[in-house]
């Protein structure tokens, strides 16, 4: 429903975005996530069809964004990060004009600005001008906005942007349901538990480039080969941790008396290492994989810089 | 076509909503009715009323004084607005053409504009009603000329409010361009050889006065003012587009 083939974009000699392929089906939820600056932003602004790809191919409902924008933008609804609405309209105005925009006019229009706004709770605020919105509210008008034609593709960029934690939920929850119907959504955030809480495939960028790409479970798993392990010994933990440094494969994260964490380059370095610890006669009270999150994974694929 | 006319709906009643463009029509009209009074004062006018429609839509004081300042006054919010709004977006991606995008927001300028000038020409039919002998042909020529005009400087004030979100950038640009469409051809008017020709080519006081507001409708001149429009009005297209190139 949503392609990116070799999508590309450049500002000068700056690379934005470099040969990023992804795919969002329907039904189906995709999480972008990365850190500022790892462009997000950008790579929805071309799926939109408002910026063009320096290379690379778009496509909506199997529309090409660049020969058939138009009949590709008629089946997208699109979230921007910073989503603004003129502040003297109405809401009920601006939805209406927005409709019509999009196609639709008369009854029609009317019943789907009444249908969008009942679905999104905004029924008692269509008589409020959009300037005396709260930000919550407005991400809601600007997602009641991207439903308006029953679009089967959405687009929605860091679309939690300032809303309370009682709005996240609710925001999510319609989300949820929006996908249940049969949109394939995608959407961006830099805030790790939201991606976590509702994407079923997570697609994390890196300085304009795919990081990793697949459903949590398949990126937890891979990151469960190089996760951290757990020795515990009832015996003299500095012994060991001693000891430990004669093994190249192994690297001491930290110990606190007996209990030791430590990081693996691999599965097979584990085998050795139980076998090690085993005719050292090691007295151990643990051994054990620590459970990675996508946090960790996330951690590890951007660096140093955190989620916020 | 259902998308060009919500466009343009919104971008009239966006101008019916906005106070300051009352302000506007309010001083437009007050200062439009003192110069009216004052031309009438005078004894030449009173002699002979067919110089009213030149003195008012020909090469008078409101062309030079108000005209090339009102439009972009106009104008300016059209697109700059959108820019600081952050609200370009959204529309830049709904299922409409960029080209729709301009064509919308400059009808829908004019359209106004049309309340501007049918201000003017009520004090004509006021004056006409009480017995004014009036040459109809000139005041029909002098209104239609006035507005094609007046629809040229919203053109170029359009393309200045395309340039960015600065609103005093895009009122002042428009003026400036006003300005210059008007007294480049005047300074060059007496130079010799082709400069002369092309300013006298290009003279808008000359084609209202000796035209328009004489009665005569001079293809050239509905030419030069259609041809000048599409122009600004394609140049800000370009702004458009090349914004979704670089932002």
């Amino acid at each position: 429903m949503i392609r990116a083939d070799r999508l590309s974009k450049r500002f000068g000699p700056v690379s934005a975005v470099e040969d990023l392929s992804f795919e969002v089906a329907a039904g189906e939820i995709l999480g972008f996530l990365g850190p500022n600056g790892a462009g997000k932003s950008t790579t929805l602004r071309m799926l939109s069809g408002y910026w063009p790809p320096s290379s690379g191919a778009a496509a909506i409902a199997g529309l090409d964004l660049a020969q058939s924008s138009l009949a590709a933008r008629r089946r997208l609804g699109y979230l921007p990060e910073a989503f603004a609405a003129p502040p003297e309209l109405r809401v009920s105005e601006y939805l209406r004009f927005r409709a019509g925009l999009k196609g639709l006019a008369g009854r029609e229009r009317r019943a789907r600005v009444q249908e969008v706004a009942q679905q999104l709770g905004l029924t008692e605020r269509l008589r409020q001008t959009c300037g005396s919105l709260s930000k919550g509210y407005r991400q809601r008008v600007g997602l009641a906005d991207a439903l308006l034609n029953r679009p089967p593709a959405l687009l929605l960029d860091e679309p939690f942007t300032g809303l309370d934690p009682l709005q996240r939920v609710e925001f999510r929850d319609q989300l949820a349901q929006l996908a249940r119907e049969g949109h394939a959504i995608l959407f961006s955030s830099h805030v790790l538990p939201e991606v976590d809480a509702l994407a079923e495939r997570v697609l994390i960028l890196h300085r304009g480039r795919c990081a990793a790409l697949g459903s949590r479970a398949e990126l937890i798993q891979a990151a469960r080969e190089e996760a951290p392990l757990r020795v515990v010994t009832a015996g003299d933990g500095a012994a060991l941790e001693q000891a430990l440094l004669g093994l190249a494969a192994w690297r001491l994260l930290r110990r606190e008396g007996g209990a030791l964490t430590l990081q693996a380059q691999g599965a097979a370095e584990r085998q050795s290492l139980f076998q090690w610890l085993a005719q050292r006669r090691e007295p151990m009270l643990e051994f054990r994989v620590l459970e990675p999150s996508l946090e960790d994974l996330f951690r590890r694929l951007v660096g140093p810089q955190e989620p916020a | 076509m259902r998308a060009f006319s919500a466009l343009l709906r919104r971008e009239v009643h966006a101008l019916l909503v906005a106070p300051y463009v009352y302000l506007l029509l309010g001083l437009w009209y007050l200062l439009n009715a003192l110069f009216f009074s004052l031309l009438l004062d005078y004894p030449q006018v009173q002699n002979d009323l067919s110089l009213l429609p030149q003195l008012l839509f020909g090469n008078g004081i409101l062309l030079w004084l108000l005209l090339p300042v009102f439009p972009p006054l106009l104008t300016l919010r059209l697109l700059a607005e959108e820019h600081r709004l952050g609200t370009l977006e959204a529309l830049l991606t709904a299922p409409v053409s960029d080209a729709a995008v301009v064509l919308a927001k400059y009808l829908a300028a004019c359209l106004f504009f049309l309340l501007f000038w049918g201000g003017v020409l009520f004090l004509f039919l006021l004056i006409g009603g009480h017995g004014a002998a009036l040459d109809a042909g000139a005041v029909a020529g002098g209104f239609l000329g006035a507005l094609l005009c007046s629809c040229l400087f919203l053109a170029a004030g359009l393309w200045a409010s395309s340039w960015s979100g600065n609103l005093v950038l895009a009122a002042g640009g428009g003026a400036g361009l006003n300005y210059a469409l008007l007294f480049l051809p005047h300074f060059l008017h007496d130079a010799p050889g082709a400069p002369g020709r092309v300013a006298h080519a290009t003279s808008i006081p000359l084609m209202l006065e000796s035209g328009f507001a004489a009665g005569l409708i001079d293809s050239y001149a509905l030419a030069y003012f259609a041809v000048l429009s599409a122009l600004f009005l394609f140049l800000t297209w370009v702004r458009l587009v090349s914004r979704r190139w670089v932002p």
